[in-house]
């Protein structure tokens, strides 16, 4: 509670705070799904064609790991700065559920692929697929969710 | 402001506001091309300032995914087109629009001025022990001009004409 209060004020205080926090929201999702996308590309075989996925996971990941926190606090803020409007939202929920399974997904079947010496074509590319459509549907639930506010 | 309100009353851009779903999908196109786009030019300037992807060559980082990222780029100037054109008389007003416009023609004069010296001449730069400094200067405008652009977009919603 006097987390959540303390968020609050600060956020809805001041005119910058909110759209300051949003802005490392979008900042820190472009470079999270952006370093994401790079092996799911290559996992596709659209891309970066030279290097293993394993490879590009390994140079990715930091970055990806670094982007995520910055995110989920971010949105954290957001989302204690006006709880009473997002426990209403009926896209809000479906989001989270979809970001946990994603984030999940993202640190168990997709890296365990992407790391595989020689991974069957077929399940690269599903596995990319399904990496892809979950992070696109949080983008998807982000403005939704904004959009029934 | 006339020329905004002939622009926004264009037939499918009234009925594309006023879409309880359409606008908020072509905003989700516009946010994902950013994402994963947006996410794949701040990943090449990490390269190009020597902070990741140190073992892939420039060549490879820049021109293996260079398709996509303009196929990215033509949907997300589109889908903001669109985004803009349907509330021309609310975004014509914004000066936060007007300078989110200004940074997309610096974009575009940071291309044109950086294409010939650095993005087409990646294998020689492959070939350089250092990054040479021009590409380090390229890379850092690039991100600062990419943050100003989506946190312009960002606070364009906040701009009031009061």
């Amino acid at each position: 509670m006097f987390l959540q209060n303390a968020v609050a004020d600060l956020l809805n205080e001041a005119d910058w705070t909110f759209a300051l926090a949003e802005c490392i929201h979008i900042g820190g999702f472009a470079v999270g799904v952006g370093s994401i996308a790079l092996v799911d590309f290559r996992l596709l075989n659209l891309g970066m064609r030279h290097e293993t996925a394993a490879r590009i996971l390994k140079y990715t990941e930091p970055w990806t790991l670094i982007a995520l926190v910055f995110v989920i606090f971010s949105g954290a803020a957001l989302f204690l700065s006006q709880t009473e409007i997002y426990l209403v939202n009926q896209i809000f929920p479906i989001k989270m559920y979809v970001l946990a399974a994603a984030l999940i997904y993202n640190f168990t079947i997709h890296r365990k692929v992407a790391t595989m010496k020689d991974p069957p074509p077929v399940l690269s590319k599903l596995v990319a697929a399904v990496s892809l459509l979950l992070w696109v549907s949080i983008v998807f639930g982000g403005i939704f969710t904004g959009f029934l506010i | 402001m006339a020329i905004a309100h002939s622009i926004q009353s264009i037939g499918f851009l009234s009925d594309f506001s006023e879409s309880v779903l359409a606008y908020p999908i072509v905003m989700s196109i516009h946010l994902t091309c950013i994402a994963l786009f947006g996410g794949m030019i701040l990943m090449t300037n990490l390269r190009l300032l020597g902070l990741t992807f140190k073992s892939v060559t420039i060549t490879d980082m820049v021109t293996s995914l260079r398709l996509y990222k303009r196929v990215g780029g033509a949907v997300m100037i589109a889908t903001g087109l669109l985004l803009a054109t349907c509330e021309a008389e609310k975004y014509s007003p914004n000066p936060l629009f007007w300078t989110k416009m200004v940074i997309l023609g610096l974009i575009g004069v940071h291309g044109l001025a950086f294409r010939p010296i650095v993005y087409n001449r990646t294998e020689e730069l492959d070939k350089s022990p250092v990054i040479p400094t021009k590409v380090k200067i390229a890379a850092i405008l690039s991100l600062a001009l990419w943050t100003a652009m989506f946190t312009m977009g960002r606070l364009i919603a906040y701009w009031d004409t009061d």
